[in-house]
């Protein structure tokens, strides 16, 4: 292979220096920007409710208005003699007391004095940028809204500088010699990262720091120019990549890296609290739940283990022997029996699941019908964990083997003739044939679909949500229901289910990663 | 889904309209887009966001209900040209959650109708707006110290109520002359068909018996009382009802449809909801629940209420609150109560038709002798697990006091978290 700097003869080193530059730079200045608005926003915030705080205080002392906020004095509320709830609030005003109605900012005064009187002194930041705040005074409340705040500007003489100044010492690295051209890139990269450490943000200082590293690294291994290379030969190529990769970006990783932040805090009433581990920890350790306690994490993550190898040993039992029924040339309506089987898997699975749900149901439902013809009546599918378990199963198992029926069809048409024939000729029944032909030829197709299927299992939401409910006693839940559940039911524990979806992830990730090394071990066996 | 209830008359291509026209040709060339494409851009784009001067209503009506509530939007709309009233129509499993992630993020509508069971959750999350500053004695009077109490949390009021929904019993006059008095008159019938059917295992349908025993769930200070001897007896009641094949075991409310309509169930412990259910060629009539044979008081069912509430990022809150007054003035209330919704305001049942509405009547009545859902946060964590233990009491899993104090435990378990 040529080596990139020999291939690139035309392109001067200071123009390379200066690519390098831009590109840690664009990542720089996001990375810069963020932190800008972020510490500006704080600022913001903690000045107004300082100012809201200052100027309540002063007026609950009688000292006048504190500049950039407006102070009154609210008087206590007087209820309503047929509702208790409603009641009447007045302002001091220098005419004397006026009945808080329709005035610019009555409403906010009004319930600021209410919370007050709930709460006791507080500040907030308004969603406008005001602050207001209440604090006692001498029978009144003394509430005070300040002024809109101003945004400070982004300072984009000190970008524009930094920037010049970064480019300027990354290209005379380049021109001083190869080993200054490293230096140069690192040594402008970093400059960006004075604004962010001046403003007081310190993580991204070092972040753009750690860009500046890397890139200086890339440069010196000759990896960025060998990754320019690599993109102006394939331009085309990826310029039909950009958009599913910006897709996937999008609407795959961002929601993904969201999940696993989330996964780091609490929620609560409109709050979110770092927590660190403590969801993890939370789950991990059962919750205060022994081990056979539905709502212990071990033993959820049992049933869900449970349910999953049941229902893949199912769907490739069923889905394989159909396959080779189908596979047979002198069956006659091959094609309709072919379609008839796929439907399954053709309907929307929660169409499904409502279906099978109506059908597990007591007094009218189609299977409690069909057994009552059989002298069982009565059957309450969902009263054991036993009985709720195998309705969701028959479900899924319903759902599922079309899948793997496919997958083998399509294996099977690819085992050539003569080895049966072969085989035939030399003896073999018909259990060795499949035994030593048809089963070792379906393992490569069999062997991904089992994989992908059992990720779906795993995650199969519909099936226990709309079939069983969970139901006994949420015994039939699985670890992703369970995760639905802390969301939605116990509390907006978001936290704990975003902790919940990620240890999904980590099983199955586990489970990817050991099961096809697993399978490629077998087959290489 | 958006609908609006103003139209506007077809106008006849003009001068004005053919430059217009040119102007957009010019534009898709400018932006290299297909004239089609750009038009549906520009359509998105002109639809996407309500004007500024819109107040937009969330809704999970269907029907009567919904045709009622377009009918009083259409009157706003009508009178207040300059003050638009949207109506969106969203369904009801999502409502909730919709609320809760759009609003804080300063999205979502300005008002919207919902239950008053999550008015706490929603007050202490910051998401809806109090309104006591706008209310005076003479718009409180539409509705009563009770009912405006269901809008009450925390000393502040969060809502406007447009009615009342509560259980009661739906009888089939053709298999019982008269509804059954009291629990005991539930017997086996020789027909086979149940003496009554009601969803379970479901909090909900439980709460007339749990309430007939003197059980709670939240009592009057807002503190959990789920574990009670009295819910016990409840528990176990229900059990020998179904025990003793006098109700059904495990059905949906879809189930009870089905009973109600073949004659296999002479009642049905149902709230307003089930009337378009019920097959045209059934008689039948509604009546208030059965009094409680072993404590001599009546089943008394959760009385919820559906109000307007007000998104506390209502970007013209003034312009809201003059809708929701509109919405629940006596002339929109008799609307609604003609198309048999149960209103809260009232004056609507001193309207002759209304007042002959004998469904109207025995819902009323049923509304009286019932326990207001209360609006505390921690009744919203309730439902689950309350399912949960009367799934494993009714099946004979459990004892039912010994799931009641677990089910305590774990609720506030969750309620303390908050």
């Amino acid at each position: 292979m040529r080596s990139a700097s020999t291939s690139l003869p035309a392109l001067p080193v200071v123009r390379r220096a200066l690519r390098d530059f831009a590109v840690g730079a664009v990542c720089a200045l996001a990375i810069a920007t963020a932190a800008f608005v972020g510490v500006r926003n704080r600022e913001l915030a903690a000045k107004q409710l300082a100012l809201a705080e200052r100027a309540a205080e002063a007026a609950a002392r009688h000292h006048g208005d504190v500049p950039g906020a407006h102070a009154v004095l609210v008087g206590p509320p007087q209820p309503s003699a047929k509702y208790p709830v409603l009641r009447h609030r007045s302002v001091l005003e220098p005419g004397g007391w006026r009945v808080l109605a329709g005035a610019r900012d009555d409403k906010l005064r009004f319930d600021a004095a209410n919370r007050f009187d709930r709460d006791g002194s507080f500040a907030e930041l308004l969603p406008d940028s005001r602050a207001v705040a209440a604090a006692p005074a001498r029978g009144t409340v003394a509430v005070a809204i300040t002024e809109p705040a101003e945004l400070a500007p982004f300072p984009w003489l000190v970008v524009i500088g930094v920037l010049g100044l970064g480019a300027a010492v990354a290209a005379a690295g380049a021109l001083a010699g190869t080993r200054s051209r490293v230096l140069g890139a690192l040594a402008g990269l970093a400059a960006l990262a004075v604004p962010p450490m001046l403003w007081g943000s310190w993580i991204a200082g070092s972040a753009i720091l750690g860009i500046a590293g890397a890139v200086a690294a890339a440069q010196r291994a000759e990896l960025t120019d060998r990754l320019a290379l690599g993109m102006r030969r394939h331009r085309t190529a990826l310029g039909f990549l950009a958009p599913a990769a910006i897709a996937m970006l999008v609407l795959v990783a961002v929601p993904f890296l969201i999940g696993i932040a989330i996964g780091f805090y609490d929620y609560h009433s409109g709050h979110w609290t770092f927590v660190g581990f403590h969801n993890f920890a939370e789950l991990l350790s059962g919750g205060g739940h022994s081990l056979d306690d539905p709502l212990n994490f071990w033993f959820i993550l049992g049933v869900t283990v449970v349910w999953t190898v049941v229902n893949i040993a199912l769907h490739v039992t069923i889905g394989v022997s159909l396959a080779l029924v189908l596979s047979r040339k002198w069956l006659r309506g091959r094609r309709v029996f072919r379609m008839l089987l796929i439907l399954p898997w053709a309907i929307p699975n929660y169409i499904t699941a409502l279906m099978w749900h109506g059908m597990f149901q007591g007094e009218y439902g189609a299977i409690n019908q069909i057994l009552h013809k059989f002298g069982i009546s009565d059957v309450s599918w969902f009263t054991t964990w036993a009985k709720a378990f195998a309705a969701d199963v028959t479900t899924n198992t319903w759902l599922g083997f079309p899948f793997m029926m496919v997958v083998a069809l399509g294996a099977l048409e690819t085992i050539p003739r003569e080895l049966y024939e072969a085989a035939s000729v030399d003896g073999a029944s018909a259990w060795q044939r499949f035994r030593h032909i048809t089963l070792p030829h379906l393992r490569p197709a069999l062997g991904p679909a089992v994989a992908l299927g059992s990720i779906w299992t795993f995650n199969m939401f519909n099936v226990i949500y709309l079939v069983s409910a969970g139901k006994p006693g949420d015994s039939t839940n699985i670890l992703v229901t369970d995760a639905y559940r802390w969301a939605f039911e116990r509390g907006d524990r978001y936290g704990m289910a975003a902790a919940e979806a990620a240890l999904i992830f980590l099983v199955l990730m586990l489970w990817t990663v050991f099961g096809t090394r697993l399978v490629r071990r077998k087959e290489a066996a | 889904m958006t609908s609006t209830v103003t139209a506007k008359a077809p106008k006849t291509p003009s001068r004005e309209d053919s430059r217009l026209a040119r102007t957009g040709r010019n534009l898709s060339w400018r932006l290299g887009v297909p004239p089609g494409a750009l038009a549906v851009i520009l359509l998105c784009l002109g639809c996407s966001a309500p004007h500024d001067h819109d107040v937009v209503l969330w809704h999970s009506y269907n029907g009567a209900e919904r045709a009622a509530l377009e009918q009083t939007a259409a009157a706003w709309n009508a009178e207040h040209p300059d003050t638009h009233l949207v109506l969106v129509a969203v369904p009801h499993d999502a409502f909730a959650d919709k609320i809760s992630s759009a609003v804080p993020r300063g999205n979502g509508p300005d008002l919207f109708i919902y239950a008053q069971d999550r008015i706490g959750d929603w007050a202490d999350a910051g998401v809806i707006e109090p309104i006591e500053f706008w209310v005076d004695d003479a718009r409180a009077d539409r509705f009563g110290a009770q009912t405006l109490g269901l809008m009450a949390y925390r000393g502040s009021l969060w809502g406007m109520p447009l009615a009342l929904k509560s259980l009661a019993l739906f009888y089939r006059s053709d298999l019982v002359a008269t509804p059954p008095r009291t629990t005991a008159d539930l017997r086996p019938r020789r027909d086979g068909a149940f003496a009554i059917a009601f969803a379970n295992p479901d909090l909900y349908s439980f709460a007339p018996w749990l309430h007939g025993f003197g059980g709670r769930v939240v009592d009057d200070q807002g503190e959990l009382a789920i574990a009670s001897p009295e819910a016990a007896r409840a528990m176990d009641s229900v059990r020998a009802l179904i025990d003793g094949k006098l109700a059904p075991r495990n059905e949906e409310n879809s189930g009870i449809a089905t009973l109600f309509n073949a004659g296999k169930t002479a009642t049905a412990v149902q709230g307003p909801w089930f009337i378009p259910d019920i097959a045209s060629d059934v008689p039948w009539h509604v009546a208030p629940l059965p009094i409680i044979a072993e404590t001599g008081k009546p089943a008394m069912p959760f009385l919820g209420a559906e109000a307007i509430l007000m998104s506390a990022r209502a970007h013209d809150k003034d312009a809201a609150f003059a809708v929701m007054d509109a919405l629940t003035s006596d002339a929109s209330a008799l609307v609604r109560a003609k198309a048999r919704q149960v209103v809260a305001n009232p004056r609507a049942y001193d309207d002759p038709v209304v007042a002959a509405d004998p469904v109207l009547s025995a819902f009323r009545e049923q509304a009286a002798r019932s326990v207001p859902m209360s609006n505390e946060p921690a009744m919203r964590m309730v439902w689950n697990p309350y399912r949960t233990a009367l799934d494993n009491v009714v099946s004979g899993h459990a004892d039912a006091r010994a799931q009641l104090e677990s089910l305590e435990d774990q609720v506030r378990g969750y309620a303390e978290h908050r």
